[in-house]
């Protein structure tokens, strides 16, 4: 499996989005110490389709963290499509999760008090892209996720999957590097999860590089690279999707 | 983030939350309305003292018996001002204009069958100019009837109202313990004086009051109950002031403690300022402190709507807001609050202020020294009550806000 890495100095091939070395995360202090990432390697390309998988506990939601820029590596080194995070101080990291990073959470997390178009166009506001703009863009958005008839209806007026492909279309308005998905169906039925998975598969296509925190394996298999955690390290890190079921760890 | 999308998106945030942003503007509007109605009442009721001091006449003096001294140990107050005194100082005393010695008591008035208990005041021809009282009708006393102490009146026109109804006074005969005296002039309206009606009074000679009425009661003449002066002019108050006190020492051989007291308008008006400025004080301390209440009240809805959205707070800044971002969106929610709230309470304390001033006599208005003070003091306690719960907004963990319930 090891052989499967690309190397990030390998400039012929694919542009490289997410490069992790020697990542380690260490919480609390003193005895009572969580190594909750050991060493950590990985590199993820432009266009892939991943998910991280692993028992709770191992680390995989630290890991989404990592990715996701919203906590740093206590040692070590993390890319994001190119700039060194690792270093970057609280509000430059909101700047990277603003340009290069679209989230969608397993409990949507949409603003209630406001319609399906405003929440997908808050990311535009703290990117400062002018109030027109922001309208267009985020009116194709959630055309492309398929909910063009439901843009002035407020969350609570949307069933769950549509709140979750409003999320999605507020994850890719700033046209992000990477969609980072933590769990998306885990709130969903299984129609609807089909539906919302449809929707990643898509974007991925077109291009999107889009990473996948879960713990179901049905979900983990519509992707086309499974990295698997466990006690906070990499033990599979390019697994094949099909192969899932049949894996013993 | 620009300040346009912040103002509103805390907008957003308040308006879907009407009831509470409503409740927790109350504070404030309390506050200010209290503040700004306060303050232009007080300033109403300094301005209404001095009307009413400006009702007495010009550049008047008036000159009391007993000093404050004694008046601090004893109700009675000593007998101790004569006509002679007046007549002194109508003569010897160079800066003034004119002397109005005046005796007066409390006492019925009988005219027909009816009967009304007023102040009776003996005084001389001089008390309508002193006192800038104007006939409406008739005349003013002599100076003959008041050396001979003929039994005529002139009549205020609040008593003239309440005995004669809309019957001209002029020529009729009213009783005063047991005297008949014939109403000679109605005097034009003048309008109360600290809740004194200066209408609902019946002018006779002092002589004729002093002889016939009360006796005499001082070994030194004809006792008056005080003495108003005119002085020329308000530079001469002052030297008016001194010449009486000195004038007053040798006719009653006083070594030590003088036996009256010489008063002016303006220290009267300060004595009255110095109250009402106290009192003003006093009532705004007391709506600042409701201001502060409705600050802290800011303060603690914030501090629950932080608590409460801090999921809201977690995907704001994992979706790019930074601490500043975040920072100045609670602390714009917390202006607007105070804000909105001042200026709603600004206008119920300026409505207060055009209604007490149409309703009473005070003329309050509204003062804009009252509204600055207001608007700047919620203003700032929009910033200062705000900051600590959008700090603590700010400072969440995104990672910790997303997972929180």
């Amino acid at each position: 499996m090891r052989s499967e890495h690309i190397p990030s100095q390998d400039s012929h091939r694919a542009a490289v989005i997410i490069r992790l070395e020697g990542v380690n995360k260490v919480y609390g202090l003193g005895e009572t110490t969580v190594n909750a990432l050991k060493d950590v390697n990985l590199t993820v390309n432009a266009g892939e389709y991943c998910a991280i998988m692993g028992a709770s506990g191992s680390g995989k939601s630290t890991m989404m963290n990592m990715i996701g820029c919203l906590d740093r590596p206590t040692t070590g080194h993390y890319y994001l499509d190119g700039e060194a995070v690792a270093e970057m101080d609280d509000s430059q990291l909101a700047h990277v999760r603003n340009r290069k990073i679209g989230f969608v959470f397993q409990q949507f997390h949409l603003l209630s008090q406001v319609s399906a178009l405003e929440n997908v166009m808050l990311p535009m506001i703290y990117a400062n892209v002018p109030a027109a703009e922001r309208k267009e863009r985020a009116i194709a958005a959630l055309q492309q996720v398929g909910l063009g008839d439901r843009l002035n209806n407020r969350p609570n007026q949307l069933s769950g999957g549509q709140q979750q492909r409003v999320a999605i279309a507020r994850a890719i308005v700033n046209r992000p590097v990477l969609l980072l998905a933590d769990e998306p169906t885990g709130a969903l039925d299984s129609k609807t999860t089909q539906e919302i998975l449809e929707i990643f598969g898509n974007l991925n296509t077109e291009g999107m590089t889009v990473v996948m925190v879960t713990h179901e394996a049905e979900v983990a298999r519509s992707t086309r690279r499974v990295i698997w955690f466990r006690d906070g390290q990499v033990i599979h890190e390019n697994l094949k999707p099909e192969d899932l079921m049949q894996a013993t760890f | 983030m620009d300040l346009v999308e912040s103002v509103k998106m805390a907008t957003a945030t308040l308006t879907g939350n009407r009831l509470r942003s409503a409740l927790t503007m109350l504070g404030m509007i309390i506050g200010n309305a209290s503040v700004v109605a306060m303050i232009g009442i007080g300033e109403g009721a300094q301005r209404f003292a001095a009307d009413q001091f400006k009702s007495l006449g010009p550049n008047v003096l008036f000159i009391v018996p007993g000093n404050d001294k004694a008046r601090n140990r004893t109700l009675n107050i000593p007998k101790t001002l004569v006509l002679g005194d007046a007549k002194a100082i109508a003569e010897q005393v160079p800066s003034i204009n004119d002397v109005a010695p005046q005796l007066q008591n409390q006492v019925p008035v009988v005219y027909g069958s009816k009967r009304k208990s007023t102040l009776v005041i003996g005084t001389t021809e001089r008390f309508a100019i002193v006192r800038d009282y104007n006939v409406a009708r008739g005349r003013f006393i002599a100076q003959q009837e008041v050396q001979r102490g003929t039994p005529v009146a002139v009549i205020g026109s609040k008593l003239a109202e309440t005995l004669f109804g809309q019957k001209n006074p002029l020529g009729e005969r009213v009783r005063v313990r047991g005297l008949s005296f014939k109403i000679i002039g109605l005097l034009a309206s003048k309008g109360s004086f600290l809740g004194n009606n200066q209408d609902d009074v019946l002018l006779v000679p002092l002589s004729t009051l002093a002889s016939r009425l009360t006796g005499r009661t001082s070994p030194y003449g004809d006792e008056v109950t005080f003495i108003s002066v005119s002085a020329k002019n308000q530079s001469q108050m002052a030297a008016a002031k001194t010449q009486i006190t000195n004038l007053l020492r040798l006719r009653h051989k006083i070594v030590t403690e003088d036996d009256f007291t010489v008063r002016s308008q303006d220290e009267a008006l300060s004595i009255i300022g110095a109250v009402t400025g106290a009192l003003t004080i006093m009532l705004v301390a007391i709506a600042g402190i409701s201001l502060l209440v409705g600050g802290i009240g800011i303060m603690n809805i914030m501090l629950v709507s932080v608590t409460e959205r801090t999921q809201e707070i977690g995907l704001r800044k994992a979706i790019g807001a930074t601490q500043a971002d975040i920072l100045i969106q609670f602390l714009i929610e917390s202006i607007i609050l105070s804000a909105v709230g001042g200026i709603i309470g600004i206008m119920i304390g300026a409505g207060t202020v055009v209604m007490v001033g149409v309703l009473t006599p005070l003329k309050s208005s509204v003062s804009m020294p009252a509204i600055a003070l207001a608007v700047s003091v919620s203003g700032g306690i929009g910033v200062f009550f705000g900051v600590v719960p959008a700090q603590r907004a700010a400072r969440l963990d995104p990672i910790v806000a997303l997972r929180s319930n």
